[in-house]
């Protein structure tokens, strides 16, 4: 977690578009995906809940779908992006503030570690129930 | 239509997934956990793939570009 936090704090020194902000954004993404090869099974079992859980990814579906069509939708439309602001446009404003911009690079980095934690975990738990 | 009302929607956006998540996390809840949501996507032999690359993307687009 330190570690996550110190490396937001240098990313969000560096500036957008330069080769500093490139390299400090690409190594994290090069972390993941080699990280990914290594944890993750070859032929992985999604979660399945069981029959009584109902319906508990429905709720999700419709939050993220509306959310993507809004943004598309915002993205398409005719005007100034003031007039008809994308996700990326209002995170741009956010990213203008160094600490805001140490906050959101440090969410991105724990999203990226909480994917390759959670994508591996069952592969774990089934290796640990196995011995 | 003004920049009002797109902000607006984005508010009722962010609103509707407080209370999701708000929900997902009472005991007895029906609705998965984000963290349950982000396994079975990181499950998934295609999700998984998408997954990865969406958040590659957007910290490219984001923090790099």
């Amino acid at each position: 977690m330190l570690v996550l936090v110190a490396y937001a704090l240098f990313a969000a020194s560096t500036t957008a578009f330069t080769r500093s902000a490139n390299i400090a954004t690409a190594l994290p993404i090069v972390a993941v995906v080699v990280l990914a090869v290594m944890r993750w099974p070859l032929r992985p079992r999604p979660l399945a809940l069981g029959p009584d859980a109902g319906h508990p990814w429905r709720a999700w579906a419709c939050v993220f779908g509306a959310v993507v069509l809004w943004e598309l939708a915002e993205y398409a439309a005719r005007g100034s992006r003031a007039d008809h602001p994308t996700l990326s446009s209002m995170l741009d404003a956010v990213n203008r503030f160094y600490g805001l911009k140490a906050i959101v690079f440090f969410l991105w980095l724990y999203l990226g570690a909480a994917i390759v934690r959670r994508g591996g975990r069952r592969q774990r738990r089934a290796r640990s129930e196995a011995l | 239509m003004t920049s009002a009302f797109s902000y607006a929607v984005w508010a009722i956006l962010g609103l509707a997934l407080i209370v999701v998540w708000a929900r997902s996390s009472v005991r007895g809840s029906t609705l998965a956990r984000p963290g349950m949501v982000l396994e079975r996507l990181a499950t998934g032999p295609f999700l998984r793939i998408a997954l990865v690359l969406a958040w590659g993307w957007m910290g490219w687009h984001l923090f790099a570009r």
